[in-house]
């Protein structure tokens, strides 16, 4: 079993099985593309491995561990939990417009450091009693703001890695598409997800803005990440691993020599010619 | 001179009444129909078909007969005493807000992206702090304009309370009308224009403040 471990994700929307019988796997540190004509189930697939859909059936194990079982029903909190062992891009950015760039990757930690503080200081608070309470109420306030002086770091950082460093303090409508993209991508990464995905990170761009934002992708090269896309030159570059997905099941698998030079199947085939087409066009 | 003056004091007193009404009205509609709003939209069907069928009831019918129902209600139904005069015009007035507020959240709500949400919800968040820190600024920032106009509403909806006998500003001015005094009614229509400008006024700072999201 590999760090990442997919088994059996089926899901059906009104009668239409939209996955069925979903099996993959996918070592730490490795870059799986999955690839295939719309509607094919990718983005579901990606939804349900970051709790936004719940599959009808099936498991995912994580270095080594079930993580999630549709059939176990989790609590908010720990539901909550295990969504952070993943990281989604979307296809449309959804950054906040409210919030500027800096304050959009630190919202989340910002606000997880608080509860995660408070948690900690929950029980002693409550055992103690006077002077003893109040200093524990100053070292609550110091444990957080030190904590909170380590997320702005990490952002800024983060910041400076997609590029963005003079745009820190621009709204999201004050950035271009790939700009918003290379926002939400620090995003995503500021909470340091096990498995980051990416939902066609480039289909909503420009066809100039789409390097930038490819380019920032490629340097996280070394984490685990799973990548939907319709850039197949892309995809064979960056990938280690590649699945072909067409109504609702992995139709081949493989190296990226394999799937896109070598591929097996007709179905498979048909796509890469259609897509060569197209983008030749 | 002294009699516009003797009448300006006499109306600005049935004016802070009026104030009164509109205040103590904003003060409990406007959380109490995000109450509604949240029972409206609720999963739970039967808490969302009653709170559909209030909203219905209370926006079908006439403000002044909610009015009526709710101050003479009590005692024509049981037999007991109802609520004093001001109290039952807030009362009635604070429901029927309640319900058109509900509906202008209701579609605020509706109208923030779903991936808003999705958004909050795979960087970990909880719903409560998805909604307080990214669709709640989003969704005032949508329903800023059709709040004015209800609110804008509101202050001449407060001359209604004069049917249970409140002494607003337009009861004020209808007695000296039973005196042969004309002009003190029309008088009043200046309290009303100055109220709602500097509301207008209020309303386009919100708006020019909240400019910076763009959505």
């Amino acid at each position: 079993m590999e760090f990442l471990h997919v088994e059996g994700f089926r899901k059906q929307f009104a009668g239409t099985e939209v996955l069925k019988d979903i099996n993959f796997d996918l070592p730490k540190g490795k870059i799986l593309a999955i690839i295939g004509p719309s509607g094919g189930g990718k983005t579901t697939l990606l939804r349900c491995l970051n709790f936004l859909e719940t599959p009808d059936e099936g498991k995912v194990f994580l270095d080594g561990e079930l993580l999630s079982d549709a059939k176990a029903t989790y609590s908010q909190k720990e539901r909550r939990e295990k969504q952070l062992k993943f990281g989604l891009v979307f296809q449309s950015f959804h950054l906040f417009p409210h919030l500027t760039a800096i304050e959009n990757i630190l919202l989340a930690p910002d606000l997880l450091a608080k509860d995660r503080v408070k948690e900690q200081f929950k029980e002693r608070k409550k055992a103690a009693k006077g002077p003893a309470r109040k200093a524990l109420k100053k070292e609550e306030k110091q444990a957080l703001k030190e904590l909170s002086a380590e997320n702005k770091r990490h952002a800024e950082e983060l910041l400076g890695q997609v590029g963005l460093s003079e745009k820190r303090d621009s709204y999201p409508s004050q950035l271009s598409g790939g700009q918003q993209q290379r926002v939400a991508i620090a995003r995503a990464l500021a909470l340091s997800p096990e498995v980051l995905c990416f939902d066609e990170p480039t289909s909503a761009l420009d066809p100039e803005l789409t390097g930038e934002v490819l380019k920032v992708i490629r340097a996280l090269k070394g984490r685990t990440l799973i990548i939907v896309t319709h850039e197949m030159a892309f995809a064979r570059e960056v990938a280690d691993y590649v699945l072909f997905m067409t109504d609702g099941v992995i139709e081949e698998r493989g190296t990226p020599e394999e799937v896109f030079l070598h591929p097996q199947k007709e179905k498979t085939k048909a796509f890469l010619k259609h897509m060569e087409e197209y983008h030749d066009e | 001179m002294t009699a516009f003056w003797n009448v300006t004091l006499a109306l600005l007193e049935g004016f802070g009444s009026t104030c009164l009404i509109f205040a103590a009205t904003l003060v409990f509609a406007i959380p109490l129909g995000l109450l509604v709003t949240f029972g409206s939209m609720s999963r739970f069907r039967p808490l969302k078909w009653l709170m559909r069928t209030i909203v219905w009831v209370v926006r079908g019918t006439p403000l002044m007969l909610q009015l009526i129902a709710i101050f003479y209600g009590p005692a024509l139904l049981f037999g007991i005493d109802g609520l004093d005069r001001v109290p039952a015009v807030i009362v009635a007035f604070v429901i029927n807000y309640a319900c058109y507020f509900s509906e202008i959240y209701r579609a605020g709500i509706e109208g923030v992206p779903r991936g808003q949400a999705e958004a909050g919800q795979v960087l970990g968040l909880k719903k409560s702090q998805v909604f307080f820190h990214i669709t709640l600024i989003q969704l005032i920032k949508r329903i800023v304009p059709p709040m004015s106009n209800e609110i804008i509403t509101l202050v001449k909806d407060t001359s209604l309370a004069r049917i249970i006998s409140v002494t607003e500003i337009i009861l004020v001015a209808q007695e000296y009308t039973r005196q042969g005094l004309i002009w003190p009614l029309f008088y009043t229509g200046v309290f009303y224009l100055l109220f709602v400008g500097v509301l207008t006024l209020l309303f386009r700072y919100t708006e020019k403040k909240l400019e910076y999201i763009k959505i």
